[in-house]
């Protein structure tokens, strides 16, 4: 029975999109100053090639290489997002998404070390390392009656809902804090907030640091999860489908971009026979949700309309009123 | 002395806003600045909290120079301001508003705001404890979780000054605190502002409602074409030859003479 | 061999800065980043294969075609992505730049699901015709090139500034609700601008078809992107700058492929972005305003 419904291509789905959770989060942490960033799905090639190639040359174990793909998109996040501060707008926009096609080029031309467009392969599976670690504790899927791909493909699944929970839990806490209404403030009105005391600089830089961190984390689980990595899987369409995921999800709450990477991702799953229109199908989604819902699906007063749901049941009010901003 | 402007000039692409203004304000009093439109009032609130770099002169506040520094660090130090044309985080509740002031007297970074460190737990309540106070200073108790930009226009304007006072400031800006306000809200926010007064803090403001400026300033600056007119208490103002025909002259009918 | 890459430099350059007029006309008029252009582009190139190559017709019908479905797709653009954007109370500026990168995305997997993924020839006699000057070879495509870029230029500087349309263009262009209240009919002044701007990206689309002998569906993305890196370089909604921009481009990315490394040729327009946003965000030939800064 629990072996049906494990069917590993499911088990692939959800982990998918798990990582466009992540990845969704990193663009919505960015624009939560105010800062549109079109560079994510380059920080997120930065953090799969780290990973890789320090797993497949050096043999670092999987965990080292992620965290260092995490850190070494953060370091260009900084060394990019502090010049880039002075951009605004549309401008800033711009200059992430030739950022993103400057890390592409390279990964295409830097041919000993990135392969080329070919990519590159064996990089070592998130899923089997766990399963290896797990097995060498006297664990056999038989006793659950379960076969080892789907014990691989759980594994991984597992690993990535317990991170993102902790994602969510930790950017919703840091949302309701000072650091949170510092980026509020910075977004709705930057000569106000710094008239309040707020250092623009800083704040910018960080949320913008954060988005770089998430987007290479994202990359680097990514890149284990597929087990082979090339320069197309960070082009333009990678950064295009982040940017959807925020603006069909909504931009306004960290649910919009959570729900916007869940729909995304499973839409196209439950679409495969119009897959080659799926490109088109984004697109028309961006014009349209442009003309008629620019907050995306979900914002302020759809929380707010949950929450009442919530509370009704519950009958608690922590009377802050700060839970808004989440 | 709290302020001490020397010789201040901004030029904007060769137009010069103000030309070597200087006065001084004293610790506690309220200092009013008034002159015709385009008299360089607002930039002269700019030029203090450095949002416009100046041309030249120098500013010191507290004793200590304080011309070049970041708007940010000027909060920091004890100045913060209103504007003329009201600037709240609209899409924020009033509460927000409030706490987004205390920026500056708090500390909390990304760590301790996760994690809800001892520290932050209590910076939080207090922060928490002191915008309700100011709240009920402004008299906005019962309107928290409004979001500011559905409160009335007086409201917002007196939301404007709680979220400024929240930054603990030695020195508060008001532009225009009275516009557009009728008859019973100018006079609200005359009691508002003597409160102010009453807890320590000098208080510099813009406006043109003569009436309530000679009745609220202790002292006065007339501005006209960027230059400083004249100085003095409302007295010696409204009496001043010179103030009544450059400025008042031009407004026969205003209710000042 | 330096002068004939020069001109080959020259020619790419040309045909950047038409892609760049369409640009800079646009966010002149609009202050909109038009990311659909470079697709707008693609569409043309892809007319210019069906008239010439598939149906075997001359190439002046090829260019009247491509100008047509360009013009047309200039409409819709401005009608489905743009109008309704326009006015609306709490729009984000970014609003436009989103839906037309929706836009963008729609067409090249349009054309992508029509005329698959490879490159298509762009067969024409008309490419063949070359002078031998000395040792240097010069294609006659590549005059005609140049020529037709300086052409639409001058063209567009003399209708921006001498023609009534063009004025009312400008005005729209300083203050909406200014012009309109003036008696410009803005709604139509836009949807001309857009139109303009889209039919001279589907000229330049046939122009590259005829000078590289290949069209594709990803060559949109690149192009418009290159476009941007124009626009950036010359000063955001300057005709002048978006030509010598266009110049120094195609003759940097020539320099690049012939003395460097060919694989960084389209890194070329990038760091170009990042560089001149960073140092000098308005344009070598923008006057300094405080603009960048929105």
């Amino acid at each position: 029975m629990i072996g049906e419904i494990l069917n590993p291509y499911y088990l692939q789905v959800a982990s998918f999109v798990m990582i466009n959770i992540i990845l969704g989060i990193s663009i919505y942490i960015t624009l939560s100053s105010g800062q549109l960033s079109l560079g994510n799905a380059g920080f997120m090639g930065i953090g799969a090639y780290t990973s890789a190639l320090l797993t497949i040359h050096l043999g670092a174990p999987i965990i080292v290489g992620i965290i260092a793909g995490a850190l070494v998109a953060g370091i260009l996040g900084i060394l990019i997002g502090i010049p880039a501060l002075r951009l605004s707008g549309v401008y800033l926009a711009i200059a992430t998404l030739g950022f993103g096609e400057v890390i592409r080029v390279i990964f295409v031309n830097w041919e000993s070390v990135t392969k080329g467009s070919i990519g590159l392969a064996g990089v070592p599976h998130l899923g089997r390392e766990l399963f290896n670690a797990i097995s060498g504790m006297g664990f056999d899927p038989d006793m659950l009656g379960l076969k080892n791909n789907q014990v691989i493909y759980l594994l991984v699944l597992l690993l990535l809902l317990v991170i993102n929970i902790f994602l969510i839990w930790f950017f919703i806490r840091q949302n309701k804090s000072r650091v949170g209404r510092a980026f509020a403030a910075i977004k709705m009105d930057e000569k106000a907030a710094e008239s309040m005391g707020i250092n623009i600089t800083y704040y910018k830089v960080l949320s913008f640091t954060q988005g770089a961190i998430l987007a290479g984390f994202a990359g680097a689980i990514y890149a284990h999860v597929m087990g082979y990595v090339s320069p197309a899987d960070f082009a333009y369409h990678r950064a295009i489908e982040i940017l959807i995921f925020s603006v069909f999800g909504g931009s306004e709450v960290i649910w919009g971009a959570i729900f916007g990477a869940t729909f995304m991702t499973i839409l196209p799953e439950a679409l495969r026979f119009m897959s080659e229109y799926r490109y088109m199908i984004y697109g028309t989604i961006l014009v349209l949700m442009m003309a008629f819902r620019p907050q995306g699906i979900i914002d302020f007063s759809v929380l707010q309309w949950f929450k009442k749901g919530r509370k009704s049941k519950r009958g608690t009010d922590n009377g802050t009123g700060i839970e808004k901003n989440q | 002395m709290v302020l001490e402007l020397k010789k201040i000039s901004k030029n904007f692409g060769g137009i010069s806003a103000l030309t070597d203004v200087s006065f001084t304000i004293n610790e506690g009093e309220i200092f009013g600045l008034i002159g015709p439109n385009g008299a360089g009032k607002t930039t002269m609130f700019n030029v203090i909290t450095n949002m416009f770099p100046l041309t030249s002169g120098e500013i010191s506040f507290l004793g200590e120079n304080i011309s070049g520094i970041k708007p940010h660090k000027i909060t920091d130090k004890g100045i913060c301001r209103t504007y003329q044309n009201i600037r709240l985080f609209s899409q924020m509740t009033v509460l927000e508003n409030v706490l987004v002031g205390g920026h500056s007297r708090s500390k909390s970074g990304v760590f301790s705001s996760v994690f809800r460190t001892k520290f932050q737990r209590k910076e939080e309540s207090v922060m928490l404890e002191n915008a309700k106070e100011l709240l009920e200073l402004v008299g906005l108790s019962g309107f928290e979780d409004v979001v500011a930009e559905n409160l009335a226009y007086g409201q917002q304007r007196r939301l404007e000054i709680a979220r400024a006072l929240s930054s603990s400031p030695k020195l508060l800006l008001l532009d225009e605190p009275a516009a557009g306000m009728n008859e019973t809200e100018t006079d609200d926010l005359f009691t508002l502002i003597k409160k102010v007064q009453k807890r320590g803090i000098t208080v510099l403001l813009i406006e043109h409602d003569m009436p309530f400026v000679m009745k609220l300033c202790d002292r006065i600056t007339v501005l006209n074409f960027g230059k400083k007119l004249a100085e003095g208490t409302p007295d010696e103002i409204q009496n001043n030859q010179e103030v009544i025909e450059a400025y008042l002259g031009t407004e026969e009918d205003d209710q000042i003479a | 061999m330096l002068l004939e890459q020069l001109i080959n430099g020259i020619t790419l350059g040309s045909i950047y800065a038409i892609v760049a007029l369409g640009f800079t006309l646009v966010f002149g008029v609009l202050g909109i980043i038009n990311m659909a252009h470079g697709e707008i582009f693609m569409v043309g190139a892809f007319v210019g294969v069906m008239v010439t190559s598939v149906l075997g017709l001359p190439l002046w019908v090829a260019f009247i075609a491509a100008i047509g479905v360009t013009a047309i797709l200039g409409y819709l653009l401005e009608r489905v992505a743009l109008r309704p954007l326009r006015g609306k109370q709490g729009v984000s500026h970014l609003a436009p730049l989103i839906s037309t990168i929706g836009i963008s995305i729609f067409l090249e997997n349009l054309s992508h699901h029509i005329f698959g993924a490879g490159n298509k020839p762009f067969r024409n006699s008309f490419a063949e015709i070359q002078f031998q000057l000395g040792s240097i070879t010069i294609y006659l495509v590549q005059i005609v090139i140049f020529i037709i870029s300086i052409a639409l230029m001058v063209a567009l500087s003399y209708w921006l500034s001498k023609t009534k349309a063009g004025k009312a263009l400008r005005a729209t262009a300083e203050n909406i609700e200014t012009a309109s209240i003036l008696g410009v009919n803005t709604k139509r002044t836009i949807t001309t601008t857009v139109i303009i701007a889209s039919a001279m990206g589907g000229i330049a689309g046939i122009l590259v078809g005829m000078a590289f002998n290949s069209v594709n569906p990803q060559m949109g993305l690149s192009m418009g992107l290159k476009g941007l890196a124009i626009i950036i370089l010359g000063g955001m909604g300057n005709v002048k700058g978006a030509m010598a921009g266009g110049l120094i481009l195609g003759i940097a990315e020539t320099i690049m492929v012939a003395y460097g490394d060919s694989g960084y040729r389209d890194a070329v327009a990038f760091i170009i972005i990042i560089f001149i946003l960073l140092l000098r965000p308005q344009g070598i030939f923008g006057k300094k305003t405080a603009e960048a800064g929105r």
